[in-house]
C-alpha cells in the first residue's frame, strides 16, 4: 500500500482530541441515531404518514409553496412540484430509497471489504499483495466516476444501485480494517489461540473480527451516510432508480428544470439529505469516540 | 537530493503504466456488460438486419471482446480514442476541448479549499478549549456533512436567483466570446488582453469552485486542528515557550511545520476526489468541462467517449498523488530515508 490512503491514524485524527468543550460522544451518537431513526420510521410508514400519493397529479396545482408561504394551501404541507405532485409525500416516500440503499450498500460494502480485509491482514504475503493492488486500482477512480460507469454497465435500478455502491465503496472498509488486522495479528492472544489449536477461521472469527468490530462499526454509520449521497448523485443525473419511485435527487433534478418556480422544490429535498447524512455522521462520530478505547483513553488525558 | 526525487517520481511513474492498463481493462469489461445494444442507438430505427451488421463490423463489435480490447487500446496508446458515437466526432478532440475548463476549475477550487482548510484548521486550534469550540465542531459536522453538489445548487438559489449577484450557468456573459489559443480560457484571456472577459471567467467559476472546496475544506481543518493538537505539548513547543516566542511564531513557524504533513497527505486524496466532484457541479453550473462531457456521454450510452474520459479521470487521481507525495517528501526529510 502506497502512504497515500486515508488511514486509520488519519481517521483518528480527524476526531479531535480533546473532548473539554466539545459534545460529549453519547451526545453526539444520541442525537445522530435518533435522526437516522425518525427519517427510517418515515420510511417504513411512508404509506401512512404520506397526506397522498407520491405519483398522484394535479396539473392544477402546480409549484405551490409550503403551506405556510403566501398562496401555499394546508392539503399540500411543503407544497408541490412542476406536476402537482405533493412534496411532503415525495419526500417521505424519498426516504425509502435513500434507507434501503444506505443499509443494503453500507453493509454490502462491510462484508466485501471486511472480508478482504481479514485475509490481506492476517495471511500478509501474495493475498495482501493482491488485495492492495486491487484496492490501489480501485483509488485510481474518483467514486463517483467509477460507479456511474458500473450503472452504465449494469443498467438503472435499485439493485444496480446498491451493487454499484458496494463495488465501489468496499475499499473504504479495506483499506481502514486491513491497517487494524496487521496491528491485531501481532498480539500475543492471537499467536495463544493458535498455539491452543484454533484454526485460521476460527482465530479470525473468534479473535480477529471482534478486535475490529468497533471500527467496523463506526465505518459502517459514515459509509450509510455517503451511500445516500452518492444514491442522491446517481438519482440527480437519472441513472438510479426507475422514474416511477421518488427519490431525493430526482426531486432536485425536476426542480431544477424550474429553478425560478421551483426553489421550495429544490430547498427541501437537500434539506433531507443532509439531515440523513448529518444523522449517519453524527452517529459515526459518537460511536468512533465510545467504541474506540484508545480515543477514550486521549480524551481522559 | 533532487535525485532522490526525480527516482521517487521514475518508480512511481513506472506502477502508474501497469495501473492505468488495469483501468482500462476494468472500464473495458465493465461497459461490455451493458443490457442495452450501443449498435441500436446509432442507427436509424428502419435500418435492416444487414445496415445493422454492417455497422457492428465496421465498428469491431462482431469480435471477441479480448480483440475488441486489443485494438481499442493499441489504438489509444497512440491517442486515438475513437469518435464519439452521438457527438460524430474524435472521442479526443471532445476531451481536449473540454479538459482545460476543468483543469481551471479544480485548480482554483483547490486553492481556494486550502486556503479555508488551513485557516480554518488554524483558528479552530486558537479556539481550543473555549466556548466556541463546541460550535465550530458542530458546524463543521454540519458543512462535512454536505456534498459539493449540495452546495452547488444552494449556492446557486442563494448568490444566483435570491440574491441575483453572481452568473451560475456556462463560462463567460453571454455575446462574449474568445479566441482559442491555449484552451485554458483564463490565459487565453490574458493572451488578448481581454480583462473584462477575464473577469466574466472568474466570476463563473467562483459558485462552482466555491461549492468543490467546501466539499474539500472541512476534513482538512479537522485533520490540521487534531495535528496542532498533537504537537501542543511537544518538547519544542515548550521550548518556545519559554523562550517567549510570540504564540503567533509558535504556531505558525513551530506547530504548523510539524503539523502540516498529515493535512498534505490527505490533500491528495482529497483533491483527487475533488477531481470527482467536478462530475456534478460541472453539470449544475453547465460548464463546459469533462465532468459535462461525462454525464452527457452516460446519458447517451456513448461508449467511446465514457471509457475515454475515465482514462483521463485515472491518470488525473494518479498524477495528483503523484505531485502531493513529491511535495510532501520535498517538506519532509524524515521521509526520504532510503527503505
Amino acid at each position: 500500500m502506497s502512504e497515500r490512503q486515508v488511514s486509520e491514524r488519519e481517521m483518528r485524527a480527524a476526531a479531535p482530541a480533546k473532548m473539554r468543550g466539545s459534545l460529549r460522544p453519547w451526545t453526539r451518537a444520541i442525537i445522530g441515531g435518533s435522526i437516522v431513526a425518525v427519517i427510517a420510521f418515515a420510511a417504513l410508514a411512508a404509506p401512512w404518514l404520506a397526506p397522498h400519493d407520491p405519483n398522484e397529479q394535479d396539473l392544477l396545482a402546480q409549484f405551490l409553496p409550503p403551506a405556510w408561504a403566501k398562496n401555499g394551501v394546508p392539503e399540500h404541507p411543503l407544497g408541490t412540484d412542476n406536476l402537482g405532485r405533493d412534496t411532503l409525500s415525495r419526500l417521505i416516500y424519498g426516504s425509502r430509497v435513500a434507507m434501503i440503499v444506505a443499509v443494503a450498500a453500507a453493509s454490502g460494502a462491510l462484508v466485501l471489504g471486511t472480508a478482504l480485509a481479514l485475509l490481506a491482514g492476517y495471511f500478509g504475503g501474495w493475498v495482501d499483495w493482491i488485495v492492495s493492488r486491487l484496492v490501489e486500482l480501485w483509488l485510481c477512480f474518483p467514486p463517483v466516476v467509477l460507479s456511474l460507469i458500473l450503472i452504465v454497465g449494469f443498467g438503472v435500478g435499485l439493485g444496480n444501485v446498491i451493487l454499484a455502491i458496494i463495488l465501489v465503496d468496499w475499499t473504504r472498509f479495506c483499506r481502514v480494517v486491513r491497517s487494524e488486522v496487521l496491528v491485531v495479528r501481532r498480539q500475543d492472544y492471537i499467536d495463544a489461540a493458535r498455539l491452543s489449536g484454533f484454526s485460521h477461521l476460527r482465530t479470525l472469527r473468534r479473535e480477529v473480527l471482534p478486535a475490529v468490530a468497533p471500527l467496523v462499526i463506526t465505518v459502517l454509520s459514515l459509509e450509510m451516510g455517503i451511500a445516500v449521497i452518492v444514491e442522491a448523485i446517481l438519482s440527480f443525473v437519472g441513472m438510479s432508480v426507475e422514474s416511477t419511485i421518488p427519490a431525493w435527487g430526482v426531486m432536485i433534478a425536476d426542480a431544477r428544470k424550474d429553478i425560478y418556480q421551483a426553489v421550495w422544490g429544490m430547498v427541501l429535498p437537500i434539506l433531507a439529505i443532509t439531515i440523513t447524512v448529518l444523522g449517519f455522521n453524527l452517529l459515526g462520530d459518537g460511536l468512533r469516540r465510545v467504541l474506540d478505547p484508545k480515543l477514550r483513553q486521549r480524551a481522559i488525558v | 537530493m533532487n535525485g532522490g526525487l526525480l527516482g521517487v517520481a521514475l518508480r512511481r511513474v513506472a506502477i502508474a503504466i501497469p495501473l492505468i492498463f488495469l483501468v482500462a481493462v476494468l472500464v473495458f469489461v465493465v461497459l461490455r456488460l451493458i443490457p442495452s445494444d450501443p449498435i441500436a442507438m446509432s442507427v436509424p430505427p428502419n435500418a435492416t438486419r444487414d445496415e445493422i451488421e454492417a455497422l457492428r463490423r465496421e465498428m469491431g463489435l462482431h469480435l471477441p471482446i479480448l480483440d475488441q480490447f486489443a485494438i481499442w487500446f493499441g489504438k489509444a496508446i497512440v491517442g486515438d480514442f475513437g469518435r464519439s458515437i452521438a457527438f460524430t466526432q474524435p472521442v479526443l478532440r471532445l476531451i481536449g476541448q473540454s479538459l482545460p475548463a476543468t483543469i481551471e476549475l479544480v485548480v482554483l477550487a483547490a486553492i481556494f479549499a486550502t486556503i479555508l482548510g488551513l485557516s480554518g484548521g488554524l483558528a479552530m486550534y486558537q479556539m481550543r478549549g473555549r466556548a466556541g469550540e463546541t460550535a465550530t465542531d458542530l458546524v463543521s459536522t454540519l458543512v462535512m456533512s454536505i456534498p459539493e453538489f449540495l452546495w452547488a445548487i444552494f449556492f446557486i438559489l442563494l448568490f444566483g436567483v435570491a440574491l441575483n449577484v453572481l452568473p451560475f450557468t456556462g463560462r463567460l456573459d453571454s455575446g462574449m466570446t474568445v479566441g482559442r489559443h491555449t484552451g485554458f480560457l483564463l490565459i487565453d484571456c490574458l493572451i488578448e488582453g481581454r480583462f473584462a472577459a477575464l473577469g466574466s471567467a472568474l466570476l463563473h467559476m467562483l459558485l462552482p469552485a466555491l461549492a468543490l472546496a467546501l466539499g474539500t475544506a472541512p476534513l482538512l481543518m479537522r485533520v490540521l486542528r487534531s495535528s496542532l493538537l498533537e504537537v501542543t505539548n511537544e518538547d519544542y513547543m515548550v521550548m518556545a515557550r519559554l523562550r517567549g516566542f510570540p504564540e503567533r511564531q509558535i504556531l505558525l513557524r513551530h506547530a504548523f511545520k510539524n503539523a502540516f504533513l498529515p493535512t498534505l497527505n490527505l490533500m491528495g486524496v482529497q483533491f483527487s476526489f475533488l477531481f470527482g466532484g467536478t462530475l456534478l457541479v460541472e453539470v449544475i453550473y453547465s460548464y463546459p468541462g469533462i465532468g459535462n462531457l461525462m454525464v452527457e456521454a452516460v446519458r447517451n450510452t456513448d461508449l467511446p467517449i465514457i471509457q475515454g474520459v475515465a482514462l483521463v479521470y485515472a491518470v488525473a487521481v494518479l498524477a495528483i498523488n503523484l505531485a502531493v507525495d513529491l511535495l510532501a517528501l520535498f517538506l519532509n526529510p524524515k521521509l526520504r530515508v532510503a527503505k
